[in-house]
């Protein structure tokens, strides 16, 4: 074989295999899987949340930070172990991707900003620590995630499939408001696991508390959001139905309500 | 040849680790014997507060007592012999007695006209509970257990989820949607316990003879403890008697 040639068919494969990666990184989604999550707590870690998160959370991390007497919804409790916003089914421990989002991403609707003014390490270092606050995590594991169906087209079909769901099915309305504005007949009552009251969400808004985009909001009905009254309808929906009844639910938001 | 001998003792070593490792996560204390010669306890549970005799007491003349809690199933006993129902005898701290029978046929709880069906129920651990949906409307059960996995599940006509509740521990089920619905499930780690019927009597057999401490809970009155010595193949009468409130 000439040099030349060979030269030519080492740089073909070369080339492939550089565009095949850059494809697969691409491809890849951008999720906390890419980071590395330590399982140990550090020094790093303690320093951090007593910085940044005790104020609120408390020192124990139990919900009872000298700033937490004037928020309305309060800060989370960690001793039991309920985290609202999984990939994984009710009542499960998050996985630490999950507690790695919510960190990054924050609470929309609340006191919880995103927490992207700190490194990537010092969020990823707090996840031990908040671990360590709940005897859950040493007794129980994780569920698996819930898989996520293939999306369906938001076509007018699946809204009228999804307020029918709303409406009959699921009567989200009791809660929620025929109009999604947090103001059903239910609503004033509910209170969550640590006794506090507690508002069902108002879709007009369209500030959703897990994330914005319709995967986000297909996992919070199947997953259900743990210590509050939200249950999970995992057993109830077929994956379409679930589908519709997200697009339903985006369909109530208000833009006018938005901009508020 | 060397190689496979290394690999089965490397396997052999893999087993016992699991084993053991199964053995320690398991934290049961009880342990199963023969018991041929057991005794029996029966008896009843009383209430004897301050509500006890409604409706039969005359002195109280136009000031009634406050009734609020017999109305729901906070509290409910016979009007004939005061006998508690919905309280949960169990006997305390014991080690090793009859086997243990997990219900094949799972137990039921049902949800009827926005109410819980039966208000309390006590099981071993690791059986499984049936929850039922008998109402043309959307409910929802949830738990706020620490040590078995909690959950909210919604819950529609004829639905039937089944769970397992693997640890000892005294389980709340309330409906989110129907605030005066709420149940408790009563998960004890051996299997001599009773729930009493609306004249406040239970019965638990088979005890190996002994001296033990009985235990009644109550989800209003609380707790009561009573020693009482188990002779065999006798039946032994007791009486619980909650005088507060």
């Amino acid at each position: 074989m000439k040099p030349k040639v060979l030269l030519d068919k080492v740089g073909f494969w070369c080339a492939t295999a550089v565009t095949s990666a850059a494809l697969m990184l691409s491809i890849a989604p951008m999720t906390a899987s890419a980071v590395n999550i330590p399982t140990e707590v550090t020094e790093l870690g303690k320093d951090t949340y007593k910085k940044y998160c005790s104020p609120c959370h408390g020192e124990e991390g139990k919900g009872d930070g000298p700033l937490a007497r004037s928020m309305l919804p309060k800060p989370r409790d960690f001793t039991r172990g309920a985290y609202k916003f999984r990939t994984t089914p009710s009542g499960s421990l998050p996985t630490d991707e999950d507690i790695y989002r919510t960190i990054s991403y924050g609470v929309p609707n609340s006191t919880m900003i995103p927490w992207d003014i700190l490194t990537e390490e010092q969020r990823v270092s707090v996840i031990p620590v908040l671990k360590s606050f709940s005897e859950a995590f040493e007794v129980r594991k994780p569920d698996a995630p819930v898989t996520v169906g293939l999306p369906l087209r938001p076509t007018e079909r699946a809204l009228t499939e999804g307020k029918k769901i709303y409406e009959e099915k699921l009567e989200c309305w009791k809660c929620h408001g025929v109009e999604g504005r947090g103001d059903g007949p239910s609503a004033a009552e509910q209170e969550d696991d640590f006794g506090f009251p507690i508002k069902p969400f108002d879709f007009t808004t369209g500030k959703f508390k897990g994330g914005n985009s319709a995967q986000d909001v297909y996992l919070r009905f199947t997953t259900g959001l743990n210590g509050t009254p939200m249950p999970s309808f995992a057993k109830e929906l077929t994956d379409e139905e679930r589908w519709c009844l997200t697009y339903y639910v985006m369909s109530l938001i208000k833009p006018e309500e938005t901009k508020k | 040849m060397k190689l496979i001998y290394i690999l089965s003792i490397l396997f052999a070593f893999l087993c016992c680790n699991l084993i053991s490792s199964k053995d320690i996560l398991a934290d049961n204390k009880y342990s199963e014997i023969e018991v041929p010669d057991g005794g029996t306890i029966i008896g009843n549970v009383k209430y004897m507060g301050e509500l006890a005799a409604v409706g039969l007491n005359l002195y109280r003349g136009w000031e009634l007592s406050d009734t609020s809690k017999l109305n729901s199933e906070k509290l409910v006993f016979s009007k004939v012999n005061n006998g508690l129902k919905n309280a949960v005898v169990s006997l305390k701290d014991i080690t090793q007695g009859k086997k243990t029978i997990i219900p094949p046929v799972h137990p039921i709880i049902d949800q009827q006209n926005n109410n819980f069906i039966p208000h309390t129920i006590a099981i071993v651990s690791g059986t499984t509970v049936d929850f039922l949906n008998g109402d043309e409307q959307m409910h929802n059960i949830h738990t706020r257990s620490a040590r078995n996995q909690p959950f909210n599940l919604g819950t529609t006509y004829k639905q039937r989820i089944s769970k397992t509740f693997d640890y000892p521990e005294i389980i709340k089920l309330t409906c989110d949607l129907h605030k005066n619905a709420y149940a408790w499930i009563v998960v004890l780690d051996h299997p001599y316990f009773d729930t009493t019927d609306r004249n406040g009597y239970f019965e638990i057999c088979d005890i190996p003879p002994g001296t033990y401490t009985f235990q009644v809970w109550h989800e209003e009155l609380g707790n009561l403890e009573k020693e009482v010595t188990v002779r065999p193949k006798e039946t032994t009468t007791i009486e619980f008697v909650y005088s507060q409130n």
